[in-house]
């Protein structure tokens, strides 16, 4: 592996995105949402809730409680406000799909599509190198912008709850590990999926299309949250990764196989 | 500086090249000629190292094809059919970027992308975004891009397609002084004026090599030499003197034009004409028949088509 090459790869790459409006809006606009959305709903909330629930509302509360025993000795208020801050942050797990299949998609489809793929494929630059910084090219702003979002989340939500107690669980080192572990297997797997999409498609936007169903997993863990099938602790979140570590092995393998110098120029269609 | 022996590339059925025999000396220019479909851009990737071949064995300038890949792209440069640029990117960006992944130093990389930009004459335009360049314009800078890093062998696919007549002159230009620096260059092409004009050697290609020649050696060997003698008013007993000279083969008649059959043009023209002198012929023009590179190539296609 050459640096030299990877850092040139990239350095294009990033070029392009600079140039490139809508791929601007696709890494800054998810996280601009999905950090704006829960630090409205906190100042909110912080306002609203107080009273006692009644009548559906008890019994949903009274599930919580059965699920979380800890939270017993919380007010009614802190506990629907630790609940929809936990949900909020599922979200945040899908923007490192998003932004890096964004990105992947136009990184590898828009070089095929401009057929730039084989002048660069006749240079020294070993597959291996150029898979390896098209990767890094979705994968760090994606993770980037997906901390930061994070980061900035944590230090407005410290000012919006009063309450010590939610914010203190709040920062519950699960997350930390979603962020840390889950985020970066997630972004993965949304560039080996790009890799295997380009290999048949011709539109970033398509790839963008089909590969937006990689989000569905999480939104489907959020709605499972919201419903109280299951609520996300350490072990959900440890069992999470190994899943996606799996599966981001077999894309991978699969897209490795597929971006090979005489399959790009003679298979991919 | 590129030879191969027997090189075959199957694509699971189909035969994209077949037993593929040639020789490029160092310095010349060979254009490689053939339909659509016949095999040269295959050929092509697998002298580059793009694709792998199927059977056979290939060195380029040196280095064996399937053992010595990383050393073959370095030493090689292409232009490609499709010029492949990075349309959002400047014509220093692109070219800077190439010049990265070929491993030169920054002083040599600015060096050699002023160098290239002056010579085909995009230095002014140098900052602007590609995406707003003519097609003329960005095969100049594509090929600017495959020789960046001076490479020794120069493989080029179509380079003056889509050209207008003075950029491709201009890239027809540019390959012959590359030729001059005593560059390989290895010429895809269906400009057979072009293959005609620059080519040291052509290579007509269908899924096979059919012949491998000099442009001239090929007319001779499919047309002979003929000599044409237009005559002021041709008679019966013209036709009988040239018939008399057994060296003069195939007389052919139109109008007032003989067309001549010689083996050896230069020493047997003279005694024509001095048999249709004798013969009371006012001749008024003699001179050699040339047949066009396009009318030996569509016979030598025509011909494996046949078979």
């Amino acid at each position: 592996m050459s640096a030299a090459r990877i850092v040139a790869v990239l350095r294009r790459e990033f070029q392009e995105i600079v140039k490139s409006r809508g791929l601007l809006l696709a890494i800054f606009l998810p996280p601009l949402f999905i950090t704006l959305i829960p630090l409205i709903a906190v100042g909110v909330l912080g306002r609203a809730i107080g009273s006692e629930p009644g009548g559906g509302d008890a019994r949903e509360f009274a599930r919580i409680l059965e699920l979380m025993p800890e939270l017993r000795s919380w007010s009614v208020g802190e506990v629907a406000m630790f609940v929809i801050l936990q949900q909020f942050l599922t979200f945040f797990l899908m923007m490192p799909l998003i932004i890096s299949l964004s990105i992947a998609a136009q990184s590898i489809v828009g070089e095929k599509q401009n057929k730039s793929l084989e002048p660069l494929l006749a240079t020294p630059i070993r597959t291996g190198e150029l898979l390896f910084a098209k990767s890094l090219t979705a994968m760090l702003p994606a993770l980037l912008a997906t901390w930061l979002a994070f980061v900035i989340f944590i230090v407005a939500a410290r000012f919006l709850i009063e309450s010590d107690r939610v914010f203190d669980a709040l920062l519950n080192p699960k997350w930390l590990v979603a962020m840390l572990a889950l985020a970066p297997l997630l972004a993965l797997l949304s560039v080996s999926i790009a890799v295997v999409l380009s290999s048949r498609v011709n539109d970033s936007r398509a790839v963008q299309q089909i590969g937006g169903f990689v989000v569905l997993p999480i939104v489907l863990v959020g709605v499972a949250q919201t419903t109280g099938l299951f609520l996300l602790n350490a072990t959900t979140f440890l069992l999470g990764a190994v899943i996606m570590g799996v599966i981001d092995v077999l894309v991978l393998r699969l897209g490795v196989r597929l971006f090979q110098r005489e399959k790009i120029l003679t298979q991919w269609k | 500086m590129i030879e191969t022996q027997n090189l075959t590339k199957t694509f699971d059925k189909f035969t994209a090249v077949e037993n593929l025999n040639l020789n490029v000396e160092r310095g010349e220019i060979f254009a490689f000629l053939g339909p659509n479909g016949a095999g040269k851009t295959t050929t092509m990737r697998m002298l580059a190292c793009l694709v792998a071949p199927t059977s056979g064995s290939a060195t380029v300038a040196g280095h064996r094809v399937g053992q010595d890949d990383d050393a073959i792209r370095s030493t090689i440069g292409i232009l490609t059919e499709a010029p492949g640029l990075y349309e959002k990117l400047n014509a220093v960006q692109n070219l800077d970027f190439f010049a990265r992944l070929y491993g030169l130093d920054t002083a040599t990389r600015e060096k050699q992308i002023k160098r290239y930009l002056e010579i085909l004459g995009l230095w002014e335009r140098r900052a602007e975004p590609v995406g707003g360049f003519s097609k003329g314009m960005k095969q100049k800078l594509s090929i600017a891009r495959a020789l960046l890093h001076e490479p020794q062998v120069v493989f080029l696919d179509e380079p003056t397609s889509a050209l207008d007549p003075e950029s491709a002159k201009v890239v027809r230009d540019f390959i012959a002084e590359l030729k001059s620096e005593g560059r390989t260059i290895f010429l895809c092409t269906h400009n057979l004026d072009e293959a005609d004009r620059l080519a040291d050697h052509i290579g007509v290609m269908k899924k096979r090599l059919i012949q491998v020649d000099t442009p001239e050696n090929l007319r001779r060997k499919l047309y002979g030499q003929r000599v044409m003698v237009r005559v002021r008013e041709m008679t019966d007993a013209q036709m009988r003197a040239l018939q008399q000279l057994n060296f003069a083969r195939d007389v052919l008649r139109n109008g007032t034009t003989f067309s001549i059959a010689l083996a050896d043009p230069p020493n047997m023209t003279p005694l024509v004409v001095h048999a249709l002198v004798a013969a009371g012929a006012a001749v008024q023009e003699v001179r050699e028949e040339r047949a066009s590179l396009e009318e030996v190539y569509l016979d030598l296609i025509g011909t494996e088509a046949r078979t």
